[in-house]
């Protein structure tokens, strides 16, 4: 049994883990916290239906392109609509308040427009996994072990990019201090519009992961936007390995109250251990403070 | 090389600059002066563009680069070096320096400048691996020198490389900064408020007061001007055009 939690747990983890990634990048990048960013995990798993149900894609590609869907999907929304908010200035000012309210409203919208284009029923992505791995005595379905591998590979990839790379290089460099990035010529609403980009498919490979386990439908953004924000802020608010650790403590410990307390209040438990680290650690695990912006 | 002409600007509705002139000839080194809250900052944030120009020119190389990107900027080759505090402190030093050149797409030739930076620097090269916010303050001062000079500039403009420093580490950063000069013939525009070390580093130089140029003159003149001190210390400015 408690085999079976932990591995369910990580892996639904490790979900929240991706999604509470690209809050994490989204907050330090751009100094805004970013409400709509469940609604691109169901865009994201909207994507993957259409392309594997309707398409016949097999589901490894499946998931990049719909990665590469609403990464660009996320360009567009926030050159479009973000952009006139956040330079005026984001974080705690005055304009970052509206931009909240413009990313509660943001969700609405795409809430909407994916109704009107696949209705509220809900769907599963049709995935032919084969039959369940058995390890011992466990049963471990091959739907969990694709999780485990595509998040940690994918955590894996986007560390050796921004810790090897130049554009890496800069992504981090715009995310400490964009008046000096700028300084250091790197073109900084490019680097942003790429940070938000790659928000946003991260959080489309999330909603792809989750598809074939639980339904795609209109309204799942809400709660795993709530799920990985609690992730985000166990782990450090900003911090990338804080949203990891986060989004596992989450996964996991809302497996376990599910699977031995009640199934039925499982959503309750992520909150309670956010409510428990903040009385602890008010930082978050990872967080710092102040953060070291010069 | 530099042409800045008429500059008016300022943050808001508040107005710091009230038409600056200013000229840095190629391969020379001109000193700009002032005191605390003088405009010295706001002109450099415009000529880099990170600050809008209300009105008036500044030409770079012979084109006009007001309102333009600083990222753009850059690219024709003028770079501000900022002040050591503004480094990447969760960075590594070498990261820093890579940043410096990010303008650039010359691997090899990126390779050959970082190992010239070390050549001028050695204990950059020492603390390469160290994160810059554990350097001493003379340290990222030639960290952000460096830096600036990663991008291959034809001409850096350096923000009060004397700040927060001690006056031996003080002279130790000038004659980097003339021995940079020496083997690179990188034109310089230096901002300070140790008027003593930029006219001697500089040929020319140039007193801000209050968003205008007060006066201005060779260094070697205006190093034993009375007005110079007066304006630099906040005293009473006698409005002369030339010393």
């Amino acid at each position: 049994m408690l085999v079976d939690f932990l591995v369910v747990g990580v892996s639904i983890g490790l979900v929240y883990a991706i999604v509470a990634l690209g809050i994490s990048l989204i907050y330090s990048g751009l100094d805004i916290v970013h409400f709509a960013h469940g609604e691109f995990v169901m865009f994201g798993a909207f994507f993957g239906l259409v392309l594997v149900n309707d398409s016949g894609l097999n589901y490894p590609i499946s998931i990049f392109l719909a990665m590469i869907f609403a990464g660009l999907m996320g360009v567009v929304v926030e050159r479009v609509f973000y952009r006139r908010l956040t330079s005026k200035g984001g974080g705690y000012t005055v304009a970052g308040m509206g931009m909240i309210i413009c990313g509660f409203g943001m969700a609405i919208i795409l809430q909407n427009i994916a109704f009107l284009i696949w209705g509220a029923e809900g769907h599963a992505i049709n995935v032919d996994f084969g039959t369940p791995m058995k390890i011992g005595t466990v049963n471990l379905p091959k739907s969990y072990l694709w999780i485990l591998c595509v998040s940690v590979g994918l955590m894996a990839i986007l560390h050796l990019f921004l810790k090897n790379t130049k554009a890496g290089l800069a992504i981090r460099a715009v995310a400490a201090n964009k008046d000096i990035a700028y300084l250091m010529g790197i073109n900084v609403p490019l680097m942003i519009s790429l940070i938000f980009g790659l928000a946003c498919g991260l959080a489309a490979v999330g909603g792809v992961l989750i598809g074939p386990i639980n339904y795609v439908q209109v309204e799942m953004g809400y709660l795993i936007l709530i799920k990985g924000f609690a992730a985000a802020v166990v782990g450090g608010f900003g911090s990338l390995p804080g949203a990891i650790l986060g989004g596992l403590m989450v996964g996991i410990f809302e497996t376990l109250g599910a699977g031995y307390i009640s199934g039925s209040h499982k959503d309750i438990y992520a909150f309670l251990l956010l409510i428990a680290v903040l009385v602890i650690m008010p930082t978050g695990l990872f967080g710092q403070l102040a953060k070291s912006k010069a | 090389m530099l042409k800045v002409r008429g500059v008016e600007t300022g943050y808001g509705r508040l107005k710091i600059l009230r038409g600056v002139d200013l000229d840095v000839p190629e391969g020379s080194a001109v000193a700009l002066l002032g005191g605390n809250g003088t405009g010295k900052s706001t002109l450099l944030k415009a000529i880099s563009g990170l600050l809008r120009v209300w009105s008036g020119e500044i030409e770079f190389d012979g084109k006009p680069i007001h309102n333009r990107k600083p990222n753009e900027i850059v690219k024709a080759g003028l770079v501000q070096v900022t002040q050591g505090k503004d480094s990447y402190p969760g960075l590594t030093v070498e990261e820093n320096l890579k940043l410096g050149a990010h303008s650039r797409n010359d691997r090899d030739k990126i390779k050959a400048d970082l190992e010239q930076i070390y050549e001028f620097f050695p204990i950059l090269r020492e603390r390469r691996k160290q994160m810059a916010g554990l350097l001493s303050g003379g340290q990222i001062q030639m960290l952000v020198i460096g830096r600036g000079m990663m991008a291959a500039p034809k001409m850096i403009m350096l923000d009060e490389p004397s700040a927060a420093l001690a006056p031996l580490v003080v002279l130790d950063i000038f004659r980097q900064i003339n021995k940079i000069r020496a083997e690179l013939g990188t034109t310089i525009l230096v901002v300070e408020q140790n008027v003593r070390m930029a006219l001697l580093l500089a040929e020319y130089g140039y007193v801000i007061h209050d968003g205008r140029i007060h006066i201005e003159g060779k260094a070697s003149d205006m190093i034993h001007d009375e007005n110079v001190r007066n304006a630099y210390l906040g005293g009473t400015v006698v409005e002369t055009a030339n010393a």
